[in-house]
């Protein structure tokens, strides 16, 4: 049997398995009434075609804590330090949406170690939806 | 609709809608989904015990929930084009703990004619009820 991997010992060139979700209306509403944003463009057809993924939750889905492959023991969690998000097209409501990590360097500054990751959110049709840099530390309690 | 056209000047700041940290929210954004028997789903997000036992002094609201406050505040800022050709790179500065206020704001740091559009960088961040900012970065986008 081969053990997984910790989420912070993956190393520059290795990828974490990737993740497939779908948006329905019901959870894109969960993500744009928790950031108070009710645009029309989030629930309805709108100059922009139809109904688009809060951003917010394109975000969030493509956090490293959601792929498969992402484990840690208790006592540990990844945090987010940093991050460069580029937004190419708006991801539609009723698709489905798939995710790739790829760790693109590490690094220790003031005794702390940081993972860099590179993801990209397509959707089912292959259409590019971001792409983000994503720098996180691994936090650790004394237990 | 876009509030920043190709006249705009460096210099002009604008702040976006304040936001509040409720525990629902920060629930509804990190607590997973499905809201099932289990939810909220406990992490550094949602529950305190947990939080600590990874090293956290409390609680930390999902940096991705401010993150969309500014985006939110781009697309008002320079249209729904930013969804197609906005960048944003930020850091992650303080813990936003629920019951937190949050105010974007946002600051023209530079605009450059590229042919008929104008490229614009935005010093951008969000500070909490006691003026502090928990995110800082910047942002670029074109006005067509």
């Amino acid at each position: 049997m081969t053990e997984r991997k910790r989420a912070d010992q993956v190393g520059v060139g290795e990828e974490f398995e990737p993740y497939e979700f779908c948006v329905t209306p019901e959870f894109n509403q969960q993500f744009f009434k928790a950031v108070e944003d009710y645009h029309p463009r989030y629930q309805q057809e709108t100059g922009l075609g139809p109904p688009i993924v809060h951003p917010a939750l394109l975000i969030v889905q493509s956090n490293i804590t959601r792929s498969p492959s992402f484990h840690l023991p208790p006592g540990m969690a990844a945090v987010h330090a940093k991050e460069q998000v580029e937004y190419l097209n708006p991801g539609r409501v009723r698709r489905t949406f798939r995710v790739y990590w790829k760790v693109v360097d590490v690094y220790e500054k003031r005794g702390r170690q940081y993972q860099v990751k590179e993801a990209l959110i397509v959707d089912e049709d292959g259409i590019e939806i971001l792409r983000r840099r994503i720098t996180d530390t691994y936090m650790a309690g004394k237990g | 609709m876009a509030i920043i056209t190709k006249d705009t000047q460096e210099g002009y700041e604008v702040s976006g809608n304040l936001k509040t940290v409720t525990e629902e929210r920060v629930y509804a954004f990190s607590g997973g989904f499905p809201k099932g028997p289990d939810w909220p789903k406990k992490n550094i997000h949602t529950d305190l015990e947990f939080a600590q036992s990874c090293g956290l002094p409390t609680r930390a609201a999902s940096g991705a929930m401010f993150e969309g406050y500014l985006t939110e505040l781009m697309i008002d800022l320079l249209g729904e084009n930013f969804l197609t050709e906005g960048k944003m790179s930020l850091t992650f500065i303080a813990i936003v703990d629920p019951g937190d206020r949050l105010l974007p704001k946002a600051i023209v740091q530079s605009k450059k004619v590229e042919g008929s559009e104008v490229r614009f960088v935005i010093d951008v961040w969000c500070e909490n009820q006691h003026g502090n900012k928990v995110v800082v970065g910047t942002a670029t986008g074109l006005v067509k």
